[in-house]
């Protein structure tokens, strides 16, 4: 350790409209080691990505490159020093060509033009270091998700980097590509490059990486060597807890009544489904990432095109035609992005949280500002949602922008709750409120779908979990069924196989 | 790794590149040949030098304001302030040329002034983070007023040997349009132009990646702003003389043949050559329309829905796949 690092943050700290993203962290990244990142989501990790590729500046505290510090950090400048970001939310541009994108910012140049033929000799060689064997001259938008990733992981080798970093890059890569990345890695590490690696599977982190920092709520709660540590211990330290504090006691409150009974449902990726949801219960629906569970939900809305040989809500028949309709029958749904589906970011908290009351009242009825201002100030104080309900919504953090999303339907006494991962990007103390409400919830009888991303919300907080794979719910998981091993296994559509965390 | 010879690979990529840029706009050229051929057959003039170069000659101003349109749509952008532009460019060279000025002196005025005004606009747009549509639908009131202020009716003069010259029995408008066009390739080929398409469709990501977004967009309007008072110049150099409200039409036809020509609204989508064939379709159907005797009012009514029918049938295509 007696070099200085090639990249390194000091005590960098970082806020967004008020809320601190990052507090006083502090990052090195060695040469020929791989360096894991790790955190919950909306922990801080793209922030500090972003502050170490010089895409944002500091707050406080600096960025050092080889042990000096750089005042103003841009992205030319990081390019410079050789760090190159593999960006989670992709880089490319769909009209050029592969090549074209691989170059982009730092074309080889002849009279001033870009030279091509030194273009195709260069990016021809990165992409044989992921596999790529694509026309070079194809353009980027004719390429599926995974072949962009390799793409976008090609234009980071492309320019030489001494520092590599990589956000999340295998979430979208099939196995084999997953397995030629790894295998990469481990040769740039043998070349002397620093490599940061950010992911949220365990087991390729415990393959993969020699150090670990690791974020919890913007502040760093660890930063030492892998040796000796193990998944469960990272866990620890992610979440801060065990993971069974975070979740209310369980008691059974379903009923044998369906709030919801759908037979052959099909609806965008989802395909012939037959679901029935009791009232009184939180139903889970879990799965890797993009199965279909979100067209799940929205066909049940009314908020997508869905067909179904029969289907019964709240007693009447037939799905929902629309998302009036589906407020009718008592059904209610909170987006998984909040930011834009969830909320109208720059409007008033009282006026989101007012929002469904609007479509409610006859059009052209004056309001009672006095009424709003009262029903606006029960939910802020039945939710916990402290300050000013006259900021805008933007003014809030996460967990409690979540919680005004969630508070806007209250006031009409949904019978059945759809959440499409409510707890996303949301700290911990307020997932642990949402989750006493969602089981007060079903305690008084009403139905809860909790779509999820976060496996462990899934095993402590629901009575049932119904796993999906390509558009099909491949397990119904009963509660003494559950587990973090057996949603995996059948999400991965593997029986027996062992699963780190 | 390298098992292909590098210069073999060496040409093998910038034509298969330019020949894929022509997939999405193949449909467009073979309505663009049949509208030639039927104007072809209802004109046979249009094969003999002097039909070929008045022809040309009525196509060229929007060919290049279409293309003044097509660069800010390319970047995420628009503009309003194109008609007034024109007009600009046009009373200007009417006033300088015959002037102490003389041609050359006009000339570099005229582009002096493109390039200035449009520089300006994109600073405005581009660092004070204004809406493109707002900034230059003010920018159209001041430019098309300074055009009244230098020349408030009709008049000037341009002197007659360029008249001949540019709008006279020659294809000097053919060939200063081809000679565009080659300036055109050149500038997509440095890497400041190419970076036009990463900064309109992904501007974050091509900040990210080290590209100088913001220059790549004030160039383009800079570039715009030449191409409009270009336009005016061919203009005043037709009519012989300044008209300050000569370039009103060709705002909305600028967006009419950058949209026909497959251009899309949200930057980086589509091509120059689809602009170009847009403009020429345009310019085609007013002529063809003519020929068979429409009626002005039935010519508009007819433009409208054509436009409508060419950005409607791609997008049917894309929501039945």
């Amino acid at each position: 350790m007696a070099r200085a690092p090639l990249l390194a943050a000091r005590e960098v700290s970082k806020s967004f409209f008020g809320n601190p993203v990052l507090r006083d962290v502090s990052i090195a990244l060695q040469p020929g080691r791989v360096h894991a990142l790790l955190g919950e989501n909306g922990a801080g990790k793209s922030t500090l990505i972003n502050l170490l590729s010089g895409a944002l500046r500091p707050d406080g505290g600096a960025i050092e490159v080889d042990g000096r510090p750089v005042s103003r950090m841009t992205p030319a400048c990081a390019q410079q020093a050789g760090i190159a970001v593999v960006q989670q939310e992709l880089s490319l541009t769909a009209s050029l060509s592969i090549a074209e994108n691989i170059g982009l910012g730092a074309y080889p140049r002849r009279f001033g033009l870009l030279d091509y033929p030194e273009l195709a000799v260069r990016a021809r060689a990165a992409c044989d270091l992921v596999g790529l064997h694509e026309p070079l001259s194809m353009p980027v938008g004719h390429l599926s998700l995974g072949r962009r990733q390799m793409v976008e992981i090609a234009k980071a080798l492309y320019r030489r980097p001494r520092v590599l970093i990589l956000d999340e890059p295998t979430s979208s890569l099939s196995a084999t590509e997953t397995k030629v990345l790894t295998e990469l890695l481990e040769t740039l590490r043998g070349e002397g490059i620093a490599i940061l690696y950010i992911s949220h599977r365990l087991n390729e982190v415990m393959a993969l990486c020699q150090h670990v920092t690791i974020l919890k709520d913007g502040t760093c709660t660890a930063d030492r060597s892998l040796e000796g540590t193990d998944a469960a211990g990272l866990v620890r330290l992610m979440v801060g807890r065990d993971p069974g504090d975070l979740f209310p006691h369980w008691q059974p409150s379903a009923s044998a009544a369906n709030a919801i009974s759908v037979r052959n449902f099909s609806a965008g990726l989802m395909r012939d489904v037959d679901l029935d949801i009791r009232t009184g219960e939180v139903l889970g629906i879990g799965g890797l990432v993009g199965q279909g569970q979100e067209d799940l939900l929205l066909g049940l809305y009314g908020a997508m095109a869905a067909r179904t040989a029969s289907a019964t809500v709240n007693g009447a028949s037939g799905l929902p035609s629309g998302v009036p309709k589906a407020n009718a029958l008592g059904l209610a749904y909170v987006p998984a992005d909040r930011k834009r589906e969830g909320l109208h970011l720059i409007h008033s908290i009282i006026t989101n949280m007012m929002l469904p009351a609007f479509a409610r009242l006859p059009a052209l009825k004056l309001r009672s500002r006095h009424a709003e201002r009262e029903t606006a100030r029960g939910l802020a104080a039945q939710l916990g949602i402290k300050g000013d309900l006259d900021r805008p919504a933007q003014a809030l953090s996460g967990g409690n922008q979540q919680k005004v999303a969630l508070a806007k339907w209250m006031p009409h006494d949904p019978l059945v709750l759809l959440l499409n991962d409510p707890t996303r990007g949301v700290d911990v103390e307020t997932k642990r409120e949402i989750y006493m409400m969602l089981r007060n919830f079903a305690a008084t009888g009403k139905a809860v779908v909790l779509l999820s991303s976060d496996t462990p919300e899934l095993v402590h907080l629901c009575d049932r979990v119904a796993v999906v794979r390509e558009g099909r719910i491949v397990a119904m998981l009963e509660r003494g069924a559950l587990s973090e091993e057996a949603i995996v296994s059948a999400a991965m559509g593997a029986e027996q196989r062992k699963v780190a965390a | 790794m390298s098992v292909v010879d590098p210069s073999r690979q060496a040409g093998a990529l910038y034509w298969p590149v330019q020949l894929r840029r022509n997939v999405g706009v193949r449909g467009l050229f073979a309505v663009v040949m049949a509208f030639l051929v039927a104007y072809g057959f209802l004109f046979p003039g249009l094969l003999t030098a002097s039909g070929f170069a008045k022809f040309t000659q009525s196509w060229f101003p929007l060919a290049l304001v279409a293309m003044a349109q097509a660069i800010l749509m390319l970047t995420g952008g628009i503009s309003l302030a194109i008609g007034a532009m024109v007009s600009l460019g046009a009373v200007i060279a009417a006033t300088t040329m015959t002037g102490p000025l003389g041609v050359a002196g006009g000339a570099a005025a005229v582009t002096l002034t493109g390039v200035g005004i449009g520089a300006a606009t994109g600073f405005i747009v581009v660092k004070l983070r204004l809406p493109a549509i707002v900034v230059t639908l003010a920018g159209s009131f001041i430019i098309g007023g300074a055009a009244l202020l230098i020349l408030p009716r009709p008049g000037g003069a341009i002197p007659e040997w360029l008249s001949d010259l540019l709008a006279g029995n020659t294809p000097a408008a053919f060939v200063l349009l081809v000679l565009i066009v080659l300036l055109w390739k050149l500038y997509l080929a440095t890497p400041l132009g190419l970076s036009l398409y990463a900064a309109g469709e992904n501007p974050v990501g091509a900040y990210r990646s080290g590209v100088p977004v913001d220059g790549a967009r004030i160039a383009a309007y800079a570039i715009s702003g030449l191409l409009c008072t270009g336009a005016g110049l061919f203009v005043a150099a037709q009519t012989g003389s300044g008209d300050p409200v000569i370039g009103t039409a060709f705002t909305l036809n600028s967006i009419a043949a950058a949209v026909l020509g497959g251009i899309g609204f949200l930057g980086g989508q589509g091509t120059m050559r689809g602009a170009l064939a847009g403009s020429l379709l345009l310019s085609l159907m007013i002529s063809v329309m003519f020929f068979l005797g429409f009626t002005p009012v039935a010519q508009y009514v007819a433009q409208g829905l054509i436009i409508i029918g060419a950005v409607a049938i791609p997008q049917f295509r894309k929501v039945q796949q």
